[in-house]
């Protein structure tokens, strides 16, 4: 009898909580939109809190039009895409041979990079800048590009040895029964059926790239060749322009994430789920 | 990257194929594709974290100023941090923000996952939204909340003043030392939660559904099921999930620097941050690292502990 009363109150309860979470994960991002379409003065007047009267994009022609904005956009997806594509590469390959190939040091190379994984850039950020300088890569976006690899390479790197080896293994030896080399049994069978994995690791190295702020803000200098999270938290010092204009620089920002999440949700989530996962 | 590998087609061709059995013996039977394979990681692993890492150490150990040679301290930087009261109180305002942010986030995340395991319709949409904030960039939320804080114009204050009539005035919550610390962590249980809510959630999930009738038929009401099959069942889960998030809290430097600074009068004030500082704004390098290398011993064990559960959870 209990027990049937609580499944009886099990679902609106379910439903209050849920609602109750996503109101408060959605508002920030609610509040942030309406603000970047409000005018200065509708923002100081405290009128029509929770909706642009009038709708103004002010805003966002003063960010992209007085501001480096649109130089820190191209700078971020130069940053992002170049280091992601860089880390999947090195990633995959290095994440077949520890899962699967048989070799000295294999076991002690995958535990090396688990713990890669977990050492925090908080204590590594001023010997690497050291280091990029060494390299000449300092105040540069390849700096940036090089240097990023260090987090996303262990990520997708440990993502990635999960995935192949959920792959059964008959498969490998049967292309290499009829004649594949394993090289070429990597290459035609096991990638094709790891490609999901990889789309994923790949989504998560470039959401870690394109959002990375402690790196960038040390690494750079030249005002010009600043990403977007820089960029954008040097505004609030500015104190000359509004919240508004902030807002826009946030809005714009966030879009690439949230568009590629929404598209490829199924293989993120997956990911995340895949083995405790930083996002 | 010079691997055994790459020395073998200048061994006499006579003596070749012997030779390969004979690495392949020692090296393991893959070592040739598997060293290739790997090289880049261990070049990268080597030049990018392991070099800097020992590196860092050794700068910990000198006095170092920008743009001048390091002089040899030995523990020095570590003894005087020791008795700093500034370094003492970021420590224990670390410790303060770790623990308290974890544990919300423990609970939410419980919340999130059982929520989405009910019968809930379009679940695969509401696990979606609430998944929002973990991959949002992190700087983007710290602004969003920086500005719905802000004591004249901020949305948080209006609504508890103007609409709903709970403050009598309006809080500054990011400039008072007493709401400061709560208010950082807020921002930072909003944007970790929904990882805690979907790494449980994949643990309830793997649960299977005969360990509940089991319980069921024993005659066990909806919370003893909770305490004595759910629980048990994702408690390796939810060691990674805290370890891992105690780690990343811990280190969190983006969160606090964009609100607070470590402000007001330090009552915010977190080692990730007061390195930056130390390093970027004094220029004292050595005792920067010093900052964020004082725990490290700590840290160095949970990330073992940590690692052989995320080891022993791949392999079962």
């Amino acid at each position: 009898m209990r027990n049937r009363i609580l499944a009886r109150a099990e679902t609106p309860l379910a439903y209050a909580v849920l609602l109750a979470l996503a109101l408060v994960v959605v508002f920030p991002f609610y509040w942030m939109f309406v603000t970047s379409l409000k005018s200065e003065e509708q923002m100081r007047s405290l009128a029509s809190m929770f909706w642009p009267s009038p709708v103004v994009l002010d805003n966002y022609r003063q960010l992209l039009g007085k501001t480096d904005f649109a130089a820190w956009y191209g700078n971020s997806i130069v940053v992002a895409v170049s280091s992601t594509f860089l880390a999947t590469a090195i990633g995959t390959l290095g994440a077949y041979a520890l899962a699967r190939l048989k070799f000295f040091g294999r076991a002690f190379m995958a535990s090396a990079t688990l713990i890669t994984y977990l050492v925090p850039p908080s204590i590594l950020f001023i010997p690497l800048y050291a280091q990029i300088r060494n390299l000449g890569l300092a105040d540069s976006l390849t700096g940036l590009i090089v240097a990023y690899p260090s987090f996303t390479v262990p990520f997708v790197t440990w993502l990635l040895m999960g995935y192949f080896e959920s792959i059964p293994l008959e498969l490998e030896e049967s292309a290499m029964i009829d004649g594949a080399t394993r090289f070429g049994a990597f290459r035609r069978i096991i990638l094709p059926l790891a490609a999901p994995g990889v789309l994923a690791a790949a989504l998560f190295a470039f959401t870690q790239a394109w959002n990375e702020f402690l790196y960038a803000l040390v690494f750079i200098t030249n005002v010009k060749l600043r990403t977007l999270p820089v960029g954008l938290s040097t505004f609030i010092t500015g104190d000359v322009y509004g919240w508004g204009f902030l807002m826009a620089g946030a809005v714009l920002t966030t879009l690439p994430v949230i568009a590629a999440y929404t598209y490829l949700q199924k293989y993120m989530v997956e990911g995340l789920t895949a083995g405790s996962v930083k996002g | 990257m010079a691997t055994p590998a790459a020395r073998l087609p200048a061994s006499a061709t006579l003596g070749r194929q012997r030779t390969a059995v004979g690495l392949a013996q020692w090296l393991g039977r893959d070592y040739r594709l598997g060293l290739l394979f790997v090289a880049p990681i261990i070049a990268l692993v080597l030049a990018l974290v392991a070099y800097p890492f020992c590196y860092a150490i050794y700068l910990s150990m000198t006095r170092k100023y920008v743009g001048v040679p390091p002089v040899w301290v030995g523990f020095d930087n570590y003894v005087k941090l020791t008795w700093d009261g500034f370094f003492r109180r970021a420590v224990y305002n670390s410790f303060v923000f770790t623990f308290g942010s974890v544990a919300v986030k423990v609970v939410l995340g419980m919340a999130m996952a059982l929520v989405l395991m009910t019968h809930v319709r379009f679940r695969s949409f509401w696990t979606g939204v609430l998944l929002i904030p973990w991959v949002a960039p992190t700087v983007v939320s710290a602004l969003n909340f920086l500005w719905i804080y802000d004591y004249s114009l901020g949305v948080l204050n209006y609504l508890l003043v103007k609409v709903f009539r709970i403050l009598p005035q309006g809080v500054g919550w990011l400039s008072e030392p007493g709401t400061a610390m709560a208010s950082v962590i807020a921002v930072n249980v909003w944007r970790g939660f929904p990882f805690f809510g979907i790494s449980f959630l994949a643990g309830m999930k793997a649960i299977p559904g005969e360990a509940y009738e089991a319980a069921a038929v024993d005659g066990a009401g909806a919370l003893q099921r909770f305490r004595h099959v759910t629980l048990p069942g994702i408690k390796n889960i939810m060691i990674i999930v805290v370890l891992l998030s105690t780690i990343w809290t811990f280190n969190d430097f983006t969160i606090v620097y964009i609100l607070t600074k470590g402000g007001p009068g330090g009552a915010t004030q977190v080692l990730p941050v007061l390195t930056y500082e130390i390093a970027f704004g004094a220029q004292r390098l050595g005792e920067a690292i010093a900052v964020a290398l004082y725990m490290l011993p700590a840290m160095a064990a949970v990330i073992i502990v940590l690692a052989r559960y995320m080891r022993r959870g791949r392999a079962a």
